[in-house]
């Protein structure tokens, strides 16, 4: 079948009576469209993007320096940055892939002030974008051993990665409480990640090369080294981007601040630090009172948002005051892990329920902060 | 002459009625344009008729929503032929919030010689009347009337993105983002809810509703698509609401290509019952595939739109285009599918020779009688003379809404505000 053109039909700005028709029209009138994505600045856009790594991926582009960018300006500047993801650790640039996404569904969720209701399929989908990415954190998080052994239950890791996002209940209670994460299985949790950021980052370089060796490395993942590999995957990660405003190194301190002592918390907590005042910049540019919050609070409150969904009455409980302490705790106390139990204790067992919005209680926080002072 | 950056002309619905004669469309203004085709005559013999505009209305007007303080988009999302039944024809069209019934009918006489009002219609002065006449229809040039006869509001809370005429031409439905509600034709007031996915927690909302269409014949059938790229048959005679499906159609995924983007570009944007009504064609980002309603656990054909946008799909999912929606069409015949990709690019696949053909809607390429010239995007390295390249292709350029003619191999195809017709080569 080959086709041809019969004719061309120009829809026109004033649509002109036939001649043999008389329109009975109810006059055409004009109106500005406010979908920005027709916006003309998508060509120029495009053209600004070129592949900088040797194979063509989009990777280079999405290493960037880490401060706060723009949502359409893209810096020629950030392909200095490129360090040749493919070349160097997957891990690392999976992870920081990951980041990337995750600022930009933030930043898609929260800049976008439309005139009209935003679709909610596409909200939909960043937010389950947003969920998925947080908790591949949060089992990353368990990497660390925690000193509570938790009750909480965690559906198995391995699984969690293969399928679709799990229940949100599932992540807000725990992601709240970064400690009730299952101490049993810290190490599958880590597992899995390795042998999918292999796959992830074929995916992400060059699809139709690797996709023939894809397959052969979905094989069970190695044991221990992983978890050194990581920490020192980490400090690469703060070597790149010491500046990044990670909601992971929210996560990473979190974590640390729940009292780990070890050597390898001990170094994550650089990250943090480092990134905290990016991480108050990041977070005093959202709207809303967030004041301090971790990466899952983003993600509770993002969907528990009125803007998100606007038919859902939500009323506000007591700020839980576990994740308070990942913003202000600027140094370990282990000696605290006791007392913190004990402010602890109280929280982890009860359900959070996922209507609730995280809200800071600032007498809560001078609380948790005589706690871990150790007054 | 045409001014482009006008975003009220972007076409965002094409339709032929169910005899190809008419062909509608509606843009994001609120209008709705058709056209009929001309009658072929005899001394043309050459021309196949050709379509002319018809009739234009305006459609649905934008309306602001004072609870939440948010604009109602007049965009004319779906517009659905109702079957011919006298000589008006009948139309749905619909944006995001109300369905609307329009009757689009012809005029071509008029009545004349009344008695108390002149030709202009100033009413005569009683003392001159001194005879009495029978007015007489007299031929007068043709008018095309649109009339709105239903509007079908208040019911969706959430963004209309179907409509769905039953082939009992008693009923139809129109699917929301969470829910799917029943309409008789000639009910306004009340609607059934069929579908219903809300869930009491709107936190654990993780799925929504992206397309949903009638059996072509079986008015109890109906199928409704999802972001998670599932695909639910339901049957009306199982109970008043469906919301337990009576098939569920899914694909394993693959774990070689599994990537954050994995659920995004699996959600479905458009699903299409064959003529034949014994199988259903789905578009996600990707891939165009084809499921025998008889199996449920893959699809039996796979069609690549534009694979080699997958190395890419962070950069679409930070402009948005992720997000676009691409229709997809059968042919009379189901023989062959179509479906829109960007840069003005669409698409072809013929299920019997499993050959596909790249096609572009361009004023350059597109002088009449000109023949298409297949195009091409190469992935590789080298790049061949007529070959674009990925990073070339234009993503404001993209062609989401296209119709086949039922039974002719005449295409309409909707690049932004141009409507592009095209038709099997005359031999």
């Amino acid at each position: 079948m080959t086709f041809q053109v019969a004719y061309n039909i120009l829809l026109l700005q004033a649509i002109l009576p036939h001649r043999f028709f008389s329109c009975v029209s109810m006059g055409i009138k004009t109106r500005v469209s406010l979908d920005s994505r027709l916006s003309p600045s998508y060509p120029e856009f495009f053209e600004r993007i070129k592949p900088q790594s040797p194979k063509g991926s989009f990777v280079g582009y999405m290493l960037g320096k880490g401060g706060k960018r723009k949502f359409d300006e893209h810096e020629d500047g950030l392909e200095g940055k490129i360090m040749s993801p493919c070349d160097g650790p997957s891990k690392v640039s999976y992870t920081l892939q990951r980041q990337t996404i995750f600022n930009i569904s933030l930043m898609k969720l929260y800049n976008h002030r439309p005139l009209t209701e935003p679709s909610l399929q596409k909200t939909v989908l960043i937010n389950n974008m947003l969920r998925r990415i947080q908790e591949e954190l949060k089992q990353e998080g368990s990497l660390r051993p925690v000193f509570t052994p938790s009750s909480q239950p965690t559906t198995e890791p391995s699984d969690s990665y293969r399928e679709a996002p799990p229940a949100f209940s599932h992540l807000a209670s725990p992601s709240a409480h970064p400690c009730d994460l299952g101490s049993t299985t810290p190490l599958e949790a880590c597992l899995t990640p390795a042998s999918l950021l292999e796959d992830d980052d074929d995916t992400f370089c060059t699809p139709q090369a690797m996709q023939p060796a894809a397959p052969t490395k979905l094989s069970p993942p190695a044991l221990p080294p992983e978890k050194d590999s990581f920490s020192s995957a980490l400090d690469e990660i703060e070597e790149l981007c010491p500046t990044s405003t990670s909601a992971e190194a929210a996560a990473a301190a979190t974590d640390s601040a729940k009292g780990t002592s070890t050597e390898a918390s001990a170094q994550k907590l650089e990250g943090p630090q480092e990134s905290r005042a990016d991480d108050s910049k990041l977070m005093d540019s959202l709207p809303g009172n967030f004041e301090i919050m971790t990466s899952t609070g983003f993600l509770t409150d993002l969907t528990l948002d009125d803007i998100l969904f606007a038919d859902i009455d939500t009323s506000m409980y007591d700020f839980d005051p576990c994740t308070s302490t990942s913003g202000t705790a600027s140094k370990m106390a282990p000696v605290s892990a006791d007392d913190l139990l004990k402010t602890l204790a109280p929280y982890s067992s009860q359900p959070v329920a996922p209507s609730q919005p995280f809200k800071m209680d600032l007498t809560e926080l001078d609380h948790i902060m005589e706690v871990l002072v150790g007054s | 002459m045409q001014n482009s950056n006008n975003t009220a002309d972007i076409i965002s619905t094409v339709e032929f009625n169910h005899t190809g004669e008419l062909l509608a469309t509606g843009d994001k203004g609120g209008r709705v344009v058709i056209f009929q085709r001309e009658q072929e005559s005899k001394n043309q013999i050459h021309r196949r008729g050709e379509y002319n505009v018809y009739s234009t209305f305006q459609s649905h007007e934008p309306e602001f929503d004072y609870l939440k303080s948010l604009e109602i988009e007049e965009k004319i999302n779906k517009i659905r032929w109702l079957p011919q039944q006298n000589a008006a024809y009948f139309l749905l069209s619909t944006n995001d919030k109300t369905v609307k019934l329009w009757k689009v009918s012809e005029r071509d006489k008029r009545p004349e010689g009344y008695n108390l009002k002149d030709e202009e219609g100033r009413l005569r002065d009683p003392a001159t009347i001194t005879t009495l006449r029978v007015p007489v229809l007299r031929p007068m040039d043709l008018m095309v009337e649109a009339t709105p006869r239903r509007v079908f509001a208040n019911a969706h809370t959430y963004h209309i993105n179907s409509i769905s005429v039953n082939s009992d031409y008693e009923t139809y439905m129109s699917a929301d983002d969470l829910r799917i509600n029943l309409w008789n034709f000639e009910i306004t007031n009340q609607s059934f809810n069929i579908v219903d996915i809300k869930p009491a927690n709107m936190e654990e909302l993780t799925e929504v509703i992206t397309a949903a269409e009638f059996h072509p014949h079986h008015c109890n059938t109906f199928v409704y698509s999802s972001s998670k790229g599932t695909i639910r048959l339901c049957d009306m005679r199982a109970s008043a609401l469906c919301d337990r499906h009576t098939k569920f159609f899914e694909e394993p995924e693959d774990p070689s290509n599994r990537s954050f983007f994995s659920e995004i570009i699996s959600s479905i944007s458009d699903v299409k019952f064959s003529h034949s009504g014994r199988y259903i064609m789905t578009r996600d980002y990707l891939t165009v595939k084809v499921w025998d309603l008889n199996m449920e656990n893959r699809p039996i054909e796979t069609y690549q739109v534009h694979d080699y946008l997958r190395s890419k799909l962070c950069s679409l999912y930070e402009n948005d285009c992720i997000f676009d929606k691409f229709e997809c069409v059968w042919n009379g015949s189901d023989s062959v599918i179509m479906t829109g990709s960007y840069n003005n690019f669409f698409r072809m696949f013929d299920r019997n020779t499993k050959r596909d053909v790249t096609l572009e809607a361009s004023r350059e390429n597109s002088k009449p009688r000109a023949i298409l010239k297949p195009r091409k995007v190469c992935v590789g390295g080298k790049r061949r003379k007529d070959e674009i390249s990925v990073d070339s292709l234009d993503f404001s350029k993209k062609i989401l809404h296209t119709a086949w003619h039922p039974s002719e191999n005449i295409i309409a195809v909707a690049a932004t505000n141009n409507l592009y017709i095209f038709q099997d080569k005359v031999n």
